[in-house]
């Protein structure tokens, strides 16, 4: 039986490379994408403690449901704001949308 | 090397690979169609990990749903940043600090804080046998449902007001995404009316299309 360090560190591994995508990039939808591969990452540790800690089966899987929920309604929102800024604004990089800084 | 460990390699070479393509490609449509590989061999972890249902799950909503919503928004908009990423190659722009050298300081951060906590570990060699009661009485048998049983019965029991905040929150991200991409009536270009268009193909040659 693999043990389960080794999904914890290929988990480990995909998390840092989300944040990676997501800090270097400036285009909004590849910073979604680097957002989505961070869950990813998130859960896939919990189905892995979810497997090595047989009391906690359940909370795991079911935690994983809720994070892929809040991602599907994460992305549908972000893809909408993003749809929005191409119409009105032509661009989507994220440095050229500073109204909000003061 | 067991069947498991080969299984094992292929999966995190293949989620890897793609996930280091997702970062690295400038192209948005290469970045999303790697993105639904590395998606599907996290799918194949789930499978190793005997939760089958979350592999469904995983494959139904963001292969199915996830990347084709990203792919139509890609392909929808006539913007040309949605379509090409302006940004220089990979390796040009790991030399400049912004966009670079600050965001792989930042994440290898990260990756070495989390390998260091997880060193300073002793794991137990093989699972641990926590307390069922942790979860919910009905729950006793989960060897017998399978996990597909076991997460619907958590889901209408212990997890049931979760559950319903979530379909709530679904409800109300739909509810937003349809009206932020509504279109004013003055931002639609008016067509022509049908008769006035028929004239027209005619007088460029083309037949009408209705006979």
């Amino acid at each position: 039986m693999i043990p389960v360090q080794a999904f914890l560190i290929v988990s480990a591994v995909l998390f840092a490379m989300g944040l990676f995508g997501a800090l270097r990039r400036s285009n909004a939808i590849m910073v979604l994408m680097g957002i989505e591969l961070m869950l990813n990452a998130v859960n896939l540790n919990l189905v892995a403690f979810a497997r090595y800690l047989q009391g906690a089966l359940v909370g795991g899987q079911v935690f994983t449901v809720f994070v892929i929920t809040v991602a599907a309604a994460e992305a549908a929102i972000g893809l909408a704001i993003v749809l929005l800024l191409a119409r009105k604004r032509r661009t989507i990089e994220v440095p050229d949308i500073h109204d909000l800084k003061g | 090397m067991s069947g498991a460990w080969l299984a094992f390699a292929a999966l995190t070479g293949m989620v890897l690979y793609s996930a280091y393509k997702v970062v690295s490609t400038p192209l948005i449509t290469h970045a999303a169609l790697y993105l639904a590989t590395a998606l599907v061999g996290v799918a194949g972890f789930f499978l190793m990990l005997e939760s089958e249902f979350l592999a469904v799950v995983q494959v139904l909503v963001y292969v199915g749903a996830v990347m084709t919503v990203i792919i139509f928004a890609i392909m929808l908009s006539d913007v040309p940043a949605l379509v090409g990423d302006r940004e220089a190659s990979f390796v040009s722009r790991l030399l400049s600090k912004r966009y670079g050298s600050l965001p792989a300081l930042v994440s290898a951060g990260v990756l070495a804080l989390v390998l260091i906590a997880y060193g300073s570990v002793r794991w137990a060699a093989a699972p641990l046998k926590g307390a069922p009661e942790a979860v919910h009485p009905l729950l006793h048998d989960t060897t017998a449902l399978g996990s597909t049983g076991v997460i619907g019965r958590a889901l209408f029991s212990t997890y049931l007001v979760p559950f319903e905040v979530a379909s709530l929150l679904l409800l109300a991200a739909m509810v937003g995404a349809i009206v932020l991409t509504k279109r004013d009536a003055r931002d639609v270009p008016r067509l022509a009316p049908a008769a006035e268009r028929e004239t027209e193909a005619e007088e460029r040659g083309g037949a009408k299309f209705w006979p």
